[in-house]
């Protein structure tokens, strides 16, 4: 999808990767400032939604020509390498400008586990196909009736001569419709122990037998989708890890996930949106508001700073476990708190619903309504402090 | 005393049990669905049954051709639609009723009654004021400014505005008045007005605190009824979705948190049953006005609770279109700015609070 060679002298400006980290962070904002400005192309901006493919793709060739399209992801791997504070100012001059959200549950969450778990050709042949849009991603872990209790899940999968054979269905899959690539957990052994009989399993889209049901949200927009699989065939080699031992994959994964839902990025959005909404109806200068805003900033802050030391535990190969729980329930639940204060202050106006001929761009509602499944998806707020009771605090099981 | 307090729990239950002319008892809110953003957002026949119910005449005085009820009757009908998510603009018709009575206005007052013209009260001059006369002024018999978030105002007739003089009623097509509506995530519309210069003559009324306050305490029973409904489901749902082997309402951590809820809910009711009793039993303006902001707070809270929990206990499927909690929880999003947010509430609350009597 990127062409490197026709790449415009106004991106390659930027593809030449320093050690950002090393800037000052007025010098880094700037840089991105100006990235922003120059080469954010004629699509949507301030949108809470995320963009069709469609819609968004201009601007996913844009980050990937220039190398910005992973900003955490090591710089030998075609990342950008950014530490916590340097993703901050990244996500706030992007939020400033109002870009779309790239599709990016490849660069979040299937290519950091790949770089743990994958075998060398998987990684050198998946990776940089994330990196230049060629594949694009989504998530088949939930069914029907496996939510929460995802070990539970019932799509099959059982090998046929040199292939995989998988029967079942998949629902929730964000951006089911636009991906050409699915990753999945299929129960390939039924007689062990839930967690024990679990394969993660690489499905291309365009196989024959899926079928894609797109789901309407709240919002009115469909990035969920069913994903129905009858008899679906895949070499036997489109698999992580071993055979039956997908659900180390799979937590690997959801680690990285809730590290993506941890970082400050969708708090930060939100406060800057309530702080120019603060600013442009007047309530900026008023006492009381200001205090719950106070407190608000401090609570992004101290998660910036708590994010920092995780990031640090990753780069230094330590494992985070159970205790991710912490900076993700942190995160998703002041993202709902901040949103619901944009709304306060909405008052009679937050119910509007962003449309083409409104310029809402401080978008209470969507953001309101954005805000309300990260306390969901990724693991529930729920059973994520259940696990962190057991595990991390060592209390007895009920 | 007795005969008056057994009359108004008759009439309670009169209109409780005739609120299914509108609202299925059966709970289906399939109508309100397939109403979103169609038309002005909601339906005019449904309009001429509740006027024929004489639902818009409930707090009007008899000699105007109301019912001349109170407002526990009142709170207890908007309660009922709130269950069923009821898109009618019924509050803002009912006030402005009550603003033309008081100016004397007869002749739109019957037009109104009959459901024949839809009039609204347009009152409100930003998203976050409680006050009735800010927004507009007069000048030489024209006026200007502007009043916003009139719910339903797309179907509406005229409007009855408040201005710091008293009420103008406009009629939509009026010269000089720019009309621009918005649609809600409730699948309603909101409603702007821009006033250049429309002539008009204002008439005097003395009531525009006390309607906006009664206005507000009809809103937040439409907002507890919406809560309660809401509650409803998402307990029918606790009881039913199973993970882990085992119904989720089994777990703790979600008994607590609908406890929670349990306890605003009751709070709520009672703060504004003691709102309207203290309007029915005559009790002073200023007594009436800080029970009023302190029921609108309570309740307002709570419907934020219960929009949060209902999302969060449903999981997924209470993210999507399909599922009717998805509608409660647009319709509590939408509707609970109106009649001012909580920090205007409590501000104006603290003001009336110093005030000596
Ligand atoms: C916007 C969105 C995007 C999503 N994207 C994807 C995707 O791309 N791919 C994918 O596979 N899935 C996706 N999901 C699905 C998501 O992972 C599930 O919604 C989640 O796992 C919860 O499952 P559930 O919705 O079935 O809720 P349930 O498991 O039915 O839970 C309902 C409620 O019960 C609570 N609960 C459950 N168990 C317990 C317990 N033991 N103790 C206390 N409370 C409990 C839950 O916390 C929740 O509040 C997405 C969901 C949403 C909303």
């Amino acid at each position: 999808m990127t062409d490197t060679k026709n790449t415009p002298p106004f991106i390659a400006e930027y593809s030449t990767h320093p050690d950002f980290n090393a800037m000052s962070d007025v010098t880094f904002r700037s840089l991105v400032k100006n990235f922003v400005e120059k080469n954010y192309p004629d699509i949507p901006r301030f949108v809470q939604h995320r963009l069709s493919w469609l819609e968004v793709r201009p601007w996913y060739g844009i980050l990937a020509r220039a190398g910005w399209i992973a900003p955490t992801w090591p710089q030998k791997l075609g990342g950008m390498g950014l530490n916590a504070g340097k993703q901050l100012i990244l996500i706030e001059e992007f939020e400033r400008f109002g870009c779309g959200r790239v599709h990016d549950i490849g660069t979040a969450m299937l290519g950091p586990m790949l770089m743990q778990y994958g075998t060398k050709e998987q990684q050198d042949y998946y990776l940089p196909r994330i990196l230049h849009g060629e594949d694009i991603w989504a998530q088949g872990y939930s069914e029907p009736d496996a939510g929460s209790d995802l070990a539970s899940l019932r799509t099959e999968a059982i090998i046929e001569g040199d292939e995989w054979v998988i029967n079942g269905q998949k629902t929730w899959a964000t951006l089911g419709a636009d991906a050409n690539m699915i990753f999945i957990l299929a129960r390939t052994d039924k007689s062990v122990k839930k967690q024990a009989g679990i394969s993660f399993l690489l499905v291309p889209m365009d196989c024959k037998g899926i079928t894609v049901r797109p789901i309407e949200n709240i919002e009115g927009h469909s990035e969920l989708c069913e994903v129905f699989f009858d008899n679906v065939r895949i070499p036997l080699d489109h698999i992580v890890g071993d055979a039956n031992n997908g659900w180390t994959m799979a937590k690997a994964l959801l680690g990285h996930e809730r590290v993506f839902i941890g970082a400050p990025r969708l708090s930060a959005n939100a406060l800057t949106r309530l702080e120019n909404l603060a600013r442009d109806n007047g309530l900026w200068p008023d006492p009381v508001f200001r205090d719950r805003f106070a407190s608000l900033a401090m609570d992004l802050e101290d998660l910036t700073d708590l994010f920092e030391t995780y990031l640090e535990r990753l780069k230094n190969g330590e494992p985070i476990g159970a205790e991710v729980g912490v900076l993700k329930i942190f995160q998703s639940e002041l993202y709902q708190r901040i949103s619901e204060e944009l709304m306060q202050i909405s008052g009679s106006l937050a119910g509007i619903k962003k449309g083409d001929d409104n310029d809402l761009k401080h978008d209470a509602s969507g953001t309101y309504l954005a805000a309300r499944p990260t306390t969901i998806f990724g693991g529930s707020t729920e059973v994520m402090r259940n696990v962190l009771a057991r595990v991390s605090l060592e209390l007895p099981k009920q | 005393m007795k005969n008056e307090i057994e009359d108004w729990e008759e009439n309670v239950q009169m209109l409780t049990d005739s609120i299914g002319a509108v609202v299925p008892p059966d709970g289906s809110v399939s109508r309100v669905r397939k109403a979103r953003h169609v038309g002005a957002g909601f339906d005019t026949n449904i309009w001429h049954t509740m006027a024929e119910m004489g639902w818009l005449a409930i707090t009007l005085d008899e000699t105007c051709g109301g019912l001349g009820l109170g407002l526990r009757e009142a709170t207890a009908l908007l309660k009922g639609l709130g269950k069923g998510l009821t898109p009618e603009p019924i509050t803002p018709a009912i006030m402005a009723l009550r603003l033309m009575a008081d100016a004397g206005e007869k002749i739109l007052i019957d037009e109104a009654l009959s459901g024949e013209k839809i009039i609204l009260a347009a009152w409100q001059a930003t998203p976050d004021s409680v006050d009735p006369s800010a927004g507009v002024s007069i000048k030489d018999a024209l006026l200007y400014g502007k009043k916003i978030s009139i719910e339903g105002g797309l179907a509406a007739h005229a409007f009855v505005v408040t201005t710091p003089h008293g009420i103008c009623i406009v009629p939509k097509d009026s010269k000089g008045l720019t009309i621009k509506s918005t649609p809600m995530h409730d699948g309603t519309f909101t409603t702007q007005l821009i006033f250049e210069g429309v002539k008009t003559s204002s008439l005097a009324c003395t009531n525009m605190e006390r309607s906006l306050f009664e206005a507000q305490l009809m809103h937040c029973a439409y907002l507890l009824g919406v809560s309660e409904r809401a509650f409803e489901i998402t307990l029918a749902y606790l009881r039913l979705r199973k993970q882990f082997g085992v119904a989720i309402g089994s777990f703790q951590a979600l008994q607590h948190r609908s406890t929670e809820i349990k306890i605003q809910l009751e709070l709520a009711r009672a703060s504004i049953a003691a709102a309207a009793g203290a309007i029915d039993t005559g009790k002073s303006h200023r007594h009436c006005q800080m029970n009023a902001h302190r029921a609108s707070t309570r309740v307002k809270m709570l419907t934020r609770l219960v929009a949060r929990e209902a999302v969060q206990m449903h999981g997924a499927i209470g993210y999507t279109d399909e599922a009717d909690i998805g509608l409660y929880v647009r319709k509590a999003m939408t509707s609970v700015g109106l009649y001012g947010p909580e920090y205007r509430l409590r501000e104006n609350y603290m003001a009336l609070r110093e005030i000596q009597v």
